[in-house]
């Protein structure tokens, strides 16, 4: 019996390891944006917006109702229109108040309501100072207070209150608000509030102590401004017309720094909406109720133009989306609705050090779009990325890894071969994408025997260009070649704002592994190429002299043989035109040195991401992996300035040549057909107009293409601190080079016998 | 017969009744401290034999034995534990017999006793962050130690970075342990019978007799415990390297702990824990062999 007893408690101990061993996730169902297991949540909804205008200015909330003036652009007549709208947010409908006179110079730059629902504004002006002989010498701006009749748009009261903003020459006006006496006050972007009465008659000016963020009057009709003082830090206070000063600092919850633009609130003081999330502050106790996040509803928080809370207890927003070319606005209503009537879906866990915008973007959409499933984003670095990486290392081994881990701010190798990723080639083979038609040397360069463990949607090229005459017709060096070539040329700066710092780490930071042999453990710091990198970057300054006067620009240097490389990037076809252009002779992109003479470097653009080995969503995740890399998704990258990147699938690249070769014409006054210009790009003193791509400057940049192998920054941070803490004492003169080689020898050799 | 095994019987029965629901009682009041030892050392111990065994803690394959195979033939795992057992071969000894001759030196009749006492004791005071930060000055390359060097027309060292680096870590070990091994022998010293020693002063014994005979075998437990204090201080030694140096210091200052933390950092708890276990074996056969000693030379004494 006490055997049995043993047994069983013995059994009872190797559960509770087992349980505190198992591997990752659990099954995760979670609602639309129910979070941390909110009893409510917010729903979207989305409605188009009643008027037609490419851009939404000084948008101001009082109530159900907005206020805004729409600019449209007339490319026919080439005029714009500006209309000033009253909106009423719960019918979703317009109303045109008056139309702003486009020609006049006059912009309307703010506006308040009144308690009885008129608007009062402030219109600047500028014009052009011209002296005796009628040449423009200067400009100035005016500022203007008056009414709007919100029912006719009559103006009234129109008075110039620019002297009486102090600063006459550059007046401008950051925020305005009416406070329940009717009261205006406006604030400048340099720390002045001025308080106009009922009467448009000025009362008094408060001067801030700091830089004000916003300025905002809260639903019991009183007005607060938020700033951050000279040495106080973010504070939030009345302001006290009595006084005419500001008011005691206000204690928030959470701190008075938070972020974010603020709107009269309905339910309570404040509405503030970060581009976090959005929340509802009271100020009569200083509490804070945060009540979504933007990503939780499928908005993206940078996009969000203006925000409020309506009468029926639901959020507004518009938002106008920046990733499109051309601008458009949404108007969405956010329902607030009992998280057991949300559709489930099943949560997939993103985890990131930090959320790239692009990636949000694409869990936007992806969330937008998938009825199965839901990404919930898990940021790790947000505040330091040291204390970010223990935590996402704790969550692999614990089990609450990500579903889809972000390897854009992570040693992918490291995580690769400890088998935290998923292999996705046969995710590829199961959704019938064949591996063929995408580029082989980007996709292999997340490839760890013979396995992918990460995607990356599009990249760019890290390289150094260097005229063809001098260094050879080459597309990569060693870091010998590259020291003789430039020692031999010897010209005033390798690089141009070069520093020893800057030429010994591109020396060898890309081109670590040539002193160090993973197969042997050999490492060869002590040798002499590593010792006449060190010698090499002691001649150059510490740092950059930028306040010396330079007689030429980069180009016109680099024209001279005064400079001999140029570390750039190269994104698109016109952006490899216009480098040939900087150079104005043939160019040869050798990369950066390294052994193999492959120092042309892939770097991911878009984020770069793999999937959990430990995923329990591991098909769900792929279904967002793989949007990635869909030709409809390739395919929108394709743009006709390049869009930061090259596309990863070889048909978009093909369309996005094509693109590039595709020339415009117009016609002249004698009806000829004339090639012109796309677009002109610009480097330091140099720029040029850039015309269809040839065939020849294609096949550059296919050639550029190919020669990449490896992937940027992949570097072992801890060789290149020990690197960098040891060759120190030599450029300060304290040591040798031979000395601090030997230093760095041995250090690193415990580093590289440990992780063998 | 069948009455008395019957009264028998009833009074085994009320006996067993009591004992069992002492014995429940006891388990009661064992329960806290038995679930503590439970959750904070034999699990993490379990733990760490779990992950010894497996080829990494994402993917937990089985793999028996091989990681303590690759963690022995490990070079850096090598070098630390050459490095470990030469810092604690040198420094063990010198921390108990120095202090030890210090605690014999502050009990004889000198000048200043209270003063000296107190200088040695002084280090335990000092935040090692504060002193690590001293050291850093007095053997950096252009530090203090290398200016009197110079002064004197030698060649300066590169102290942290050389050959030399252990020699500076047992000299901060020792600094830094002296004062604690000696009031631990001073106590042990006073608590020596006066009448046996009386008595051997009395026979004309030598005063290294009355040493060798009579005071050391009335310290070998002290003797004993500050052997096994300073072995285990010796291993924590990593700390004031950490802070000289981090995470990958010259090659001689490279300790057992480095691999552990190291590889831990690097998710690599796998060589972690079979380089954890290799050192928890060492220590217990060190511990059995100096408890074996010390029942040696301290038997009589118990007698």
């Amino acid at each position: 019996m006490g055997k049995i007893k043993k047994g069983l408690a013995a059994a009872a101990g190797l559960m509770m390891l087992v349980a505190a061993l198992s591997g990752c996730g659990k099954d995760r169902k979670q609602d639309g944006t129910a979070e941390n297991g909110r009893e409510f949540v917010y729903v979207p909804e989305y409605a188009d917006l009643a008027v037609s205008c490419d851009y939404i200015n000084s948008v101001t909330a009082a109530g159900d109702y907005i206020y805004f003036v729409g600019d449209s652009y007339s490319g026919e007549n080439d005029e714009y229109r500006g209309v000033l709208y009253r909106y009423n947010l719960l019918e979703n409908q317009a109303q045109e108040i008056m139309e702003l006179d486009e020609k006049s110079n006059k912009n309307l730059s703010s506006m308040a309501v009144t308690q009885d629902g008129n608007l009062v504004a402030v219109f600047s002006k500028y014009e052009d100072v011209t002296d005796e002989s009628g040449e423009i010498v200067d400009s100035k701006s005016t500022l203007e207070l008056c009414r709007i009749s919100v029912s006719d748009g009559s103006v009234s009261d129109a008075q110039d209150i620019t002297e009486k903003l102090g600063n006459s020459e550059w007046a401008y006006v950051q925020y305005m608000c009416a406070d329940s006496q009717d009261n205006i006050y406006l604030c400048d972007g340099d720390g002045g509030i001025y308080v106009f009465g009922k009467d448009m008659q000025k009362l008094c000016d408060i001067k801030v102590d700091g830089w004000v963020n916003s300025m905002v009057a809260s639903k019991e009709g009183d007005v607060y401004v938020q700033f951050y003082g000279n040495g106080s830090g973010a504070e939030f206070r009345k302001v006290d017309l009595a006084g005419k000063k500001l008011g005691e600092s206000i204690t928030v919850a959470g701190g008075n720094g938070f972020g974010g633009n603020f709107f009269t609130g309905v339910s309570k003081s404040i509405l503030v909406s970060s581009n976090d999330q959005v929340s509802l502050l009271d100020i009569s106790d200083g509490s804070v109720e945060d009540l979504f996040k933007w990503l939780d509803v499928d908005v993206n928080g940078d996009y969000v133009n203006a925000a409020g809370e309506l009468s029926d207890g639901r959020i507004w927003a518009i938002i106008r989306d920046y990733s499109a070319e051309e601008a458009s606005f949404e108007l969405i209503y956010l329902n607030r609705k009992n998280a057991s009537e949300v559709k489930e879906k099943e949560e997939i866990v993103y985890g990131a050090m930090w959320l790239g915008s692009d990636i949000r973007e694409m869990i936007i959409d992806f969330n937008k779009s998938n009825d199965q499933y839901r990404i919930t984003v898990k940021q790790y670095a947000s505040d330091d990325y040291e204390t970010g990486l223990t935590q996402f290392n704790a969550d692999l081994t614990t089990g609450n890894c990500p579903d889809i881990i972000d390897l854009s701010s992570i040693d992918f190798h490291q995580y690769a071969s400890k088998g935290v990723l998923e292999d996705l080639y046969p995710y590829m083979e199961k959704s019938g994408i064949q591996k063929e038609e995408y580029l082989e040397n980007i996709l292999k360069a997340f490839e760890q025997d013979g396995k992918l463990y990460g995607i990356m949607p599009q990249f760019y090229i890290s390289t150094t260009a260097a005229k063809a005459s001098l260094v050879g017709e080459k597309s990569g060096w060693t870091l010998t070649e590259m020291l003789d070539f430039v020692e031999e040329n010897d010209p005033e700066n390798v690089f141009d704002y070069s520093t020893r710092t800057s030429i010994f780490y591109y020396c060898i930071y890309n081109n670590i592994d040539e002193f160090v042999d993973w197969e042997t453990g050999k490492c060869s710091f002590e040798g002499e190429e590593f010792i006449r990198t060190l010698e090499f970057a002691a001649k150059f300054p510490e740092e950059y002299d930028y306040s010396q006067e330079r007689e030429e620009g980069t180009s016109a240097k680099l024209r001279s043989n005064k400079l001999l490389l140029l570390q750039t990037a190269v994104s698109s076809v016109q952006e490899y035109q216009m480098l040939n252009g900087v150079f104005g002779e043939e160019v040869s992109y050798v990369g950066y040195p390294n052994n193999e003479r492959k120092g042309n470097l892939i770097q991911p653009a878009n984020g770069s991401i793999g999937i959990a080995a430990k995923s329990k969503q591991k098909d769900g995740a792929w279904e967002f992996v793989k949007t990635m890399i869909s030709e409809e998704f390739q395919d929108e990258l394709v743009s006709e300035h390049g869009n930061y990147g090259f596309p990863v699938k070889k048909s978009s690249l093909e369309k996005q040549f094509e693109l590039d070769m595709k020339a415009n014409y117009y016609e002249d006054e004698n009806g000829v057909q004339v090639e012109s210009a796309k677009t002109s790009w610009g480097y330091d003193d140099f720029s040029m107009d850039i015309y269809a791509a040839t065939q020849e400057e294609v096949d550059g940049v296919k050639a550029l293409i190919a020669s990449c192998e490896k992937i940027s920054g992949n570097v072992d941070n801890q060789l290149v601190n020990i690197i960098t803490e040891e060759s120190e004492a030599f450029f300060k003169g304290q040591k040798s080079a031979a000395d601090t080689a030997g230093v760095i020898q041995n250090r690193i050799q415990i580093y590289v016998n440990e992780n063998r | 017969m069948h009455f008395f095994t019957g009264r028998k019987k009833v009074k085994k029965s009320g006996s067993n009744r009591r004992t069992r629901r002492g014995k429940w009682i006891a388990r009661g009041y064992l329960f806290p401290s038995a679930a503590g030892v439970l959750l904070f050392f034999v699990l993490p111990f379990l733990i760490v034999v779990y992950y010894s065994v497996v080829d990494n803690p994402i993917s937990g394959q089985f793999v028996f034995f091989d990681n303590f195979v690759m963690v022995f033939q490990n070079a850096a795992f090598q070098q630390a534990a050459k490095n470990t057992l030469t810092f604690s071969l040198t420094a063990v000894p010198l921390a108990v017999v120095l202090s030890l001759l210090l605690a014999m030196t502050l009990e004889s009749k000198i000048p200043f006793k209270s003063q000296f006492r107190t200088f040695f004791l002084s280090p335990m005071m000092v935040p090692i962050a504060s002193v690590v930060l001293i050291w850093q000055v007095l053997f950096h390359y252009n530090g203090m130690i290398n200016e009197i060097l110079t002064f004197f027309g030698g060649e300066k060292i590169d102290w942290l970075n050389s050959s030399y680096a252990q020699v500076v870590i047992v000299v901060l070990f020792l600094w830094k342990n002296l004062g604690y091994n000696m009031i631990l022998f001073m106590s042990a010293l006073s608590s020596i019978p006066r009448d046996i020693v009386e008595v051997a002063v009395l026979e004309s014994a030598t005063p290294f007799q009355i040493f060798w005979h009579i005071k050391l075998r009335y310290m070998s437990s002290t003797i004993l415990f500050v052997t096994i204090m300073s072995l285990i201080n010796s291993f924590k030694v990593f700390r004031e390297i950490y802070l000289l140096k981090g995470d990958y210091p010259y090659d001689t200052m490279y300790m057992l702990q480095h691999f552990m933390n190291n590889t831990f950092n690097r998710l690599d708890y796998q060589k972690m824990s079979a380089a954890a276990i290799m050192m928890a074996i060492v220590m217990v056969i060190i511990i059995g062999i100096l408890f074996l000693t010390e029942s040696y030379f301290g038997k009589d004494v118990e007698e």
